[in-house]
């Protein structure tokens, strides 16, 4: 048995043990380590952001894009193009920052009532790029793609088993499709349908049971690996 | 006193108990750890180390988009790990980008343990020593997701004109020998995330640059990805824990020589004896419901 001397497999060691004491009962030292995480997390994740994405998106270029002002005119520091003549937002020395700055700037108009409207603008960029980005990408990857597996082709009739299997996604799919089809009553031949159709909601609930289960034990097993091996080098 | 059966009393067991039964169920097999046979998957994870073990050693190239954090690091750090270890072997080189400010500390110590496996396996006349720069790079932090996936599409170096440390990417051995500049000159797309970010390469990237997708992703989440597994848009994928420990199977059998720590490995025995245990108290909480039910119509 050889226990960890390091200082911080201590600190840990012992926030895991105090996290893992709210099985028994919620206690105080429970409650500090969740505190002391949510504050070391949000300090960690405002940090990182800070000196990963505000200083070199916009701090960096500004300051570059002043240095530019000073030696080559203020035209210079706006226009900056890259290899293929197109504007470049991303190099250094660019005043077009402030633009975005700008639009970004009008969430904190959200705390100020009478122009709390402003907030508007950005939401709506936000959400105008992003669906416009995404209804094609999600179409074509996650509906036009799902439905030609789905469907049955001659590959599929290269073997028993993949004849089977393909079979059964076919009707599996389709009995699913119909459960959910609510404009008809399940009635007649649609009933034996929605009913494999049900069935087959009740598996992919069991497999989805059965997956959470292993990943929540898979976590617990890191915690006490980390416990026996790394903390209390009880385990080689 | 209401006199109450063994049934009733069982159905009421204090939640306490059980987990003080779980604990032990999976402590014991970490202290005493004993091997079960495993069978790797064919469809999941046999197929990803194929398609990587089958990249042209000289020029393959593999992004990773390293998205996990501490609270899934058990089951998605070994994958990252084993990842590495299997390009390295195969002097395949690495990128690894992250998404999330928080994988960005796990990230690195991934790269950094990796290197010093092989430079100390090297030191010893076994292997070859992997450089930063040449053989992998870390290009860090760029949000929010979509930018960095629509833009290694276009141009790496204008998401990316620094690395993690700095250093001017377009000046790294690796980047000018490889002539690296968008997806296509990358083999494939291996995205570790607890959410569904492979989905989100596979819309994006492979939907519109033609690049290869795998994930490596938790348990919970597996259900979702099975239909793009399926329809052939991931190329193999790596299931928690247990995929990560068969990842981690198949390097050895390929790389004896590999003596890296196996993680995901060291929690499977604990893994299976837990399951058992579940599944013997998810019957017993059967025969208890039935019994008691039976019980009460008998009006005892």
């Amino acid at each position: 048995m050889h226990i960890a001397t390091d200082f911080w497999t201590w600190v840990a060691a012992l926030l895991t043990l105090a996290i893992l004491s709210f099985l028994w009962d919620d206690n105080s030292f429970y409650r500090a380590a969740e505190h002391l995480y949510i504050g070391v997390a949000n300090g960690y994740s405002i940090t990182l952001i800070w000196y990963n994405v505000v200083v070199p998106n916009m701090i960096d270029p500004l300051r570059g894009a002043a240095h530019v002002v000073s030696e080559q005119g203020f035209a210079a520091a706006f226009f900056t193009f890259n290899e293929h003549n197109v504007l470049n937002p991303y190099h250094d020395n660019n005043f077009f920052i402030i633009i975005p700055m700008m639009v970004g700037a009008l969430y904190v108009t959200r705390f100020i009532p009478s122009i709390s409207w402003m907030i508007r603008i950005p939401i709506g960029i936000t959400m105008g790029y992003y669906t416009a980005i995404s209804i094609p990408a999600s179409f074509k990857a996650s509906i036009v793609r799902q439905l030609e597996a789905s469907i049955l082709s001659r590959s599929d009739f290269d073997s028993a088993w993949v004849l089977v299997y393909g079979l059964l996604i076919f009707v599996t799919t389709v009995a699913t499709l119909i459960y959910f089809f609510f404009s008809a009553e399940h009635k007649g031949v649609l009933r034996p349908i929605s009913n494999i159709g049900i069935l087959t909601v009740m598996v992919g609930f069991g497999a989805s049971f059965g997956l959470t289960v292993m990943a929540r034990i898979s976590l617990a097993i890191g915690r006490f690996i980390f416990i026996f091996k790394d903390w209390l080098g009880m385990v080689q | 006193m209401e006199n109450k059966t063994i049934w009733t009393r069982m159905m009421n067991i204090d939640r306490r108990i059980i987990y003080v039964i779980v604990a032990i169920v999976m402590i014991l097999p970490i202290i005493f750890p004993f091997n079960l046979p495993m069978r790797v998957s064919k469809r999941t994870t046999q197929a990803l180390f194929d398609a990587i073990d089958n990249f042209p050693s000289e020029n393959g190239v593999f992004l990773i988009s390293a998205d996990l954090s501490p609270q899934d690091q058990p089951e998605l750090y070994p994958m990252l790990v084993s990842w590495i270890r299997h390009c390295f072997h195969r002097d395949i080189k690495v990128l690894v980008m992250c998404l999330y400010p928080t994988s960005l500390g796990l990230a690195e110590q991934a790269l950094n343990q990796v290197a010093t496996e092989f430079n100390n396996r090297a030191s010893t006349g076994i292997g070859r020593r992997v450089v930063y720069g040449e053989d992998f790079v870390f290009l860090g932090y760029k949000p929010p997701p979509i930018v960095p996936i629509l833009g290694l599409g276009e141009n790496i170096y204008e998401v990316y004109p620094r690395d993690f440390y700095g250093n001017d990417l377009r000046t790294l051995p690796m980047m000018v020998s490889k002539r690296i500049k968008s997806y296509r000159d990358m083999d494939m797309i291996g995205s570790i995330a607890a959410n569904s970010l492979p989905i989100t390469y596979v819309a994006y990237a492979q939907a519109r640059f033609g690049i290869r997708v795998t994930g490596g992703v938790t348990a919970v989440s597996v259900a979702d990805f099975y239909p793009y597994l399926d329809s052939g848009q991931l190329t193999g994928m790596l299931e928690g824990m247990k995929g990560a420990a068969e990842y981690e199977q198949l390097i050895v059998e390929k790389f004896p020589e590999d003596n890296g720590r196996r993680m995901a490995t060291e929690g499977m025995s604990a893994q299976s004896s837990t399951h058992i245990a579940i599944i013997l108290m998810i019957l017993l909480g059967n025969v208890c419901y039935f019994m008691q039910r039976r019980h009460e119509k008998r009006g005892i």
